[in-house]
């Protein structure tokens, strides 16, 4: 995405925004995951979870872009 | 629950992390390699007007921020001086024309009397008179041309006096807008000290300044999108051109004639942004550019050359 997120006067680059909102759709789905006891299937949580955040923070941001 | 085997969980985790290279790799792409930069910039020709008359404004015709035509009046430098200026040349002109009519008249009468001379036989007349009569005549006609020439020198200082009268009212010499402009009457300008700005409106284009490493996915031609950090839809346009240089940082103008380079630590290196300029082919509607806006632009490369 080309421009700017405006916050009261201080201008972000959008994928600040997309990596933050992916950050707090991952904590969703990760407790989701966790209460379901889907990660019995995951071989190393913590590699799991990082790509988790990549995937949704590529997704957010590509779509984005497509809109904006 | 019965716990999974290795193989499913290693094989789940694999497909995740693929998938996430995968993603991660085209958003690389996207914020890395493809030509964008946010450090663009609106920017249009300003000229600097300047009378070329000195003296002082009796009228100004047009106020901050107003658009202005071609050829439009701004404001006019006294013109009294002038109009006198104008009569003396008049004056003068018709001084000349009256010492060429003389002039004129009296190469007439020596070149008659050379005739007469000429025509009148030696026992009447001499040879010295004779040669006297014929260098009058030549005396004459040369003083009449000096004095043709005279006018034709009186009629030209009447075409200057004319043209600084002209010039006393000043005129705009591009469709624009006068900027950051304060005049009354009673200032005193002075000729070519530029007295106020004219934004051309005609010549708003886009810089875009970017770096070095993505300007080879760029050429000229190229589409390109502008957003201006106001927000709204997108100005399109296309690459017009490169710039040809940039000022070299590292080096430094020394007093001597050597070359003067500065010693840096080039571990991590930035890279320089060139100037790309970008030709708007359209505004849309409702936005308003002023030079100086901050904008991002965007270039759309060209597919076609991409796959030769």
């Amino acid at each position: 995405m080309i421009g700017e997120i405006n916050i009261y006067g201080v201008l972000f680059p959008p994928l600040l925004i997309w990596v933050g909102l992916a950050l707090l759709l991952s904590t969703l789905i990760r407790r989701g995951v966790a209460a379901a006891g889907l990660y019995r299937f995951i071989w190393h949580r913590p590699l799991f979870d990082l790509c988790l955040l990549v995937m949704l923070t590529g997704l957010i941001s590509l779509t984005a872009n497509r809109f904006f | 629950m019965k716990p999974v085997s290795f193989i499913p969980r290693f094989l789940v985790t694999l497909v995740a992390v693929a998938i996430a290279c995968f993603i991660g790799w085209q958003l690389w792409v996207y914020y890395m390699d493809s030509p964008w930069t946010r450090d663009g910039r609106v920017r249009a020709d300003v000229v600097s007007l300047a009378p070329d008359v000195t003296g002082p404004v009796v009228k100004v015709f047009v106020q901050d921020n107003q658009s202005v035509q071609e050829g439009e009046p701004l404001f006019q430098v006294d013109p009294s001086r002038f109009n006198l200026a104008l009569a003396q040349a008049k004056a003068a002109l018709a001084q000349a024309k009256a010492a060429e009519s003389k002039a004129h008249a009296t190469m007439l009468n020596a070149e008659q009397n050379a005739a007469r001379y000429a025509a009148l036989s030696n026992s009447a007349t001499s040879a010295i008179s004779r040669d006297d009569a014929s260098t009058q005549s030549l005396e004459a006609k040369a003083a009449y041309e000096a004095s043709q020439a005279a006018t034709a020198a009186a009629q030209a200082d009447l075409g200057v006096a004319e043209l600084n009268l002209t010039r006393s009212t000043v005129r705009s010499t591009v469709n624009g807008v006068v900027t950051n402009f304060s005049m009354k009457p009673g200032d005193y300008v002075s000729r070519g000290t530029p007295v106020m700005a004219i934004v051309d409106t005609d010549s708003l284009y886009v810089d875009g300044y970017f770096e070095e490493t993505k300007l080879r996915h760029i050429q000229v031609g190229d589409k390109a999108k502008v957003q201006l950090l106001q927000g709204g839809k997108p100005i399109l346009g296309h690459v017009q051109g490169f710039a040809a240089g940039i000022a070299d940082h590292e080096r430094i103008a020394a007093p001597t004639l050597l070359a003067d380079v500065n010693p840096t630590f080039t571990w991590v290196r930035l890279a320089a942004r060139i100037p790309v300029r970008i030709a708007i082919d359209h505004v849309p509607t409702g936005t308003h550019l002023v030079a100086g806006m901050t904008a991002t632009v965007e270039i759309e490369p060209n597919h076609k050359d991409k796959q030769k």
